[in-house]
């Protein structure tokens, strides 16, 4: 296995006519799990999106197990923040598991038994199995969560990214999918996260701090310093007891999670959108 | 038993049926899709959309189907003109094409002698007078959309799923978009004949509305659909025999009727299981 999943040189993204990442390099290594981490609208979704290949480079290089992105697509899962399905649609949450595998199965082969076994797998690990029948739309927003993550590693991979997977979580799946987070390097693979969360962040083996550019980059302790997070959130932290704590700008919920109690001592922020 | 066959005793009624029953079969696949996704006014749009191509076909006598295609592709791409060229929604494309190339179909038929005839059977169809080679082309045109909807039903899943997910897997949304267009083209062009451009909207809503009420998945939805859908047009068609109304409409009636029953049923079952 490669040392780095993913290296940047120069990069340049942008999202229609608007620059989202402004000249950034950048490395990710392989096997241990990545937090990316700034203010809203600093980048952290749309450097996803590029290491997912599901946007184009403007400049500069990507590169994923010393590929360029979109060879390597096959490799990577990616649990998008925002996967709304249509009310109304009638989907299981085994068959919104099982489309984890459509990237093996292509149109038209049938589910083998390898399959079947991974999706199980997958719905054991997110402790779903026992809402296998249910209709996604009847499921609490953290209950869909752990679906989707779920299905995100039914699929094939060695990158795993996840686009602020524990944002407004009920504590038992926000508990489920951080135990997942923690459990891919023991089976070789790579996580990258995006986080609004200092203490997420903190726990991670390695973070990007993005505020229009990647403003540091490497190991939690030499990242997360006072003048690198004042750098990029400006006045948006504070020092309580000579530890850096972001400012919380806006709550957000997921659906059917209205009453969650948040788990850590610290405020936090969130985004809809960067 | 008598009531229920006597109205099909005549080759032209079943011809009728078998007729129906394509409409019925082809509306309830591609319906399906349209309803998932959220696309009905774009089918109701693009039912409307074709009358022009039939319109000018009856005018300089040249095939009807082809008229409707070409009619279809200039409607698709104009809405796509106006959402990428200006910062109006969607809908409003859909809007203007569906007012503008309905004028059009009848401006064109208004120049001709038969005006009002044309315009009756070209919205509200002919079923009872469906000739045989009709059928067949009716016949292959079902089995091959029901064919191109099977083969696509993950990349169709995925796409109503999540489009970014859709692209994740390799399952190409824009080609799966541009394939559900070309099937929703080709069963309102085969369906039209039968059934009338306006009808067949009833049919490719109707169905898959009425079936995703009692559905939990969309294989289930689509096969509850064309079962309802079938249904429709043999009910349709006996109750417009013994009441003397007319066929392709009281056809297009009967699936919207069943959607408010299966409301009803569905909404009181729910109430009874919480009491």
């Amino acid at each position: 296995m490669s040392e780095l999943a993913a290296q940047a040189s120069k990069l340049v993204l942008s999202r229609g006519s608007v620059t989202a990442l402004t000249e950034s390099d950048f490395t990710i290594p392989a096997g241990r799990i990545t937090a990316i981490i700034g203010p809203n609208g600093g980048g952290k979704s749309t450097l996803l999106h590029a290491i997912a290949g599901l946007l184009p480079i403007k400049e500069g290089t990507l590169s994923v197990f010393d590929q360029p992105v979109v060879g390597v697509r096959d490799d990577v899962s990616y649990v998008l923040q925002y996967t709304t399905v249509p009310a109304g649609t009638p989907i299981t949450v085994a068959e919104a598991v099982a489309m984890g595998r459509y990237p093996r199965q292509g149109m038209l082969r049938r589910p083998s038994v390898d399959d079947r076994a991974k999706v199980a797998a997958a719905m054991e690990r997110l402790g779903v199995t026992e809402l296998a029948r249910r209709q996604l739309t009847e499921l609490s927003g953290g209950q869909r969560q752990r679906v989707y993550v779920a299905q995100g590693i039914a699929q094939d991979h060695r990158l795993l990214l996840l686009d602020e997977p524990l944002t407004g979580l009920d504590i038992t799946s926000m508990q489920t999918i951080d135990s997942i987070i923690h459990e891919e390097p023991e089976h070789g693979c790579t996580v990258v996260l995006t986080t609004h969360d200092l203490d997420e962040a903190r726990a991670a083996d390695h973070v990007l701090l993005t505020a229009g550019k990647v403003v540091a980059c490497g190991p939690p302790e030499h990242v997360l310093t006072p003048e690198n997070l004042t750098a990029a959130y400006g006045l948006g932290v504070l020092h309580v007891n000579d530890r850096p704590t972001l400012v919380d700008d806006h709550h957000h919920h997921h659906e059917g999670d209205r009453s969650h109690s948040h788990q850590h001592d610290h405020a936090h922020g969130h985004s809809h959108d960067d | 038993m008598e009531w229920l066959l006597e109205p099909f005793a005549h080759g032209f009624q079943q011809r009728a049926l078998l007729a129906g029953s394509f409409a019925a079969l082809m509306s309830a696949v591609v319906g399906t899709w349209i309803v998932l996704r959220g696309m009905s006014f774009f089918g109701d749009a693009f039912v409307h959309g074709i009358v022009p191509g039939i319109a000018a076909s009856i005018a300089f006598n040249l095939n009807p189907i082809a008229g409707a295609a070409v009619a279809a592709l200039v409607m698709v791409f104009l809405i796509e003109v106006i959402h990428r060229q200006t910062a109006l929604g969607e809908d409003t494309a859909i809007g203007l094409l569906f007012v503008g190339m309905l004028a059009l179909g009848v401006v064109i038929l208004s120049r001709l002698e038969s005006y009002a005839g044309s315009l009756t059977t070209i919205l509200f169809g002919d079923v009872l007078g469906v000739t045989l080679p009709n059928l067949i082309a009716e016949g292959i045109l079902a089995v091959l959309v029901i064919c191109v909807a099977t083969v696509f039903y993950r990349p169709l899943l995925a796409l109503a799923f999540n489009p970014e997910k859709a692209e994740l897997w390799g399952l190409h949304p824009r080609r799966t978009h541009a394939v559900l267009l070309v099937l929703i083209a080709a069963a309102v062009i085969g369906s039209y004949q039968s059934v009338g451009t306006l009808l067949v909207f009833g049919l490719l809503v109707g169905p898959p509305a009425a079936a995703s009420l009692i559905s939990r998945t969309v294989p289930r939805m689509m096969i509850t659909a064309a079962v309802i859908a079938v249904l429709s047009v043999w009910i349709g068609l006996t109750l417009s025999y013994w009441l003397g109304t007319a066929g392709s409409a009281t056809m297009a009636m009967v699936p919207i009727v069943i959607f408010f029953a299966l409301l009803v049923i569905t909404r009181v079952a729910r109430k009874v299981r919480h009491v």
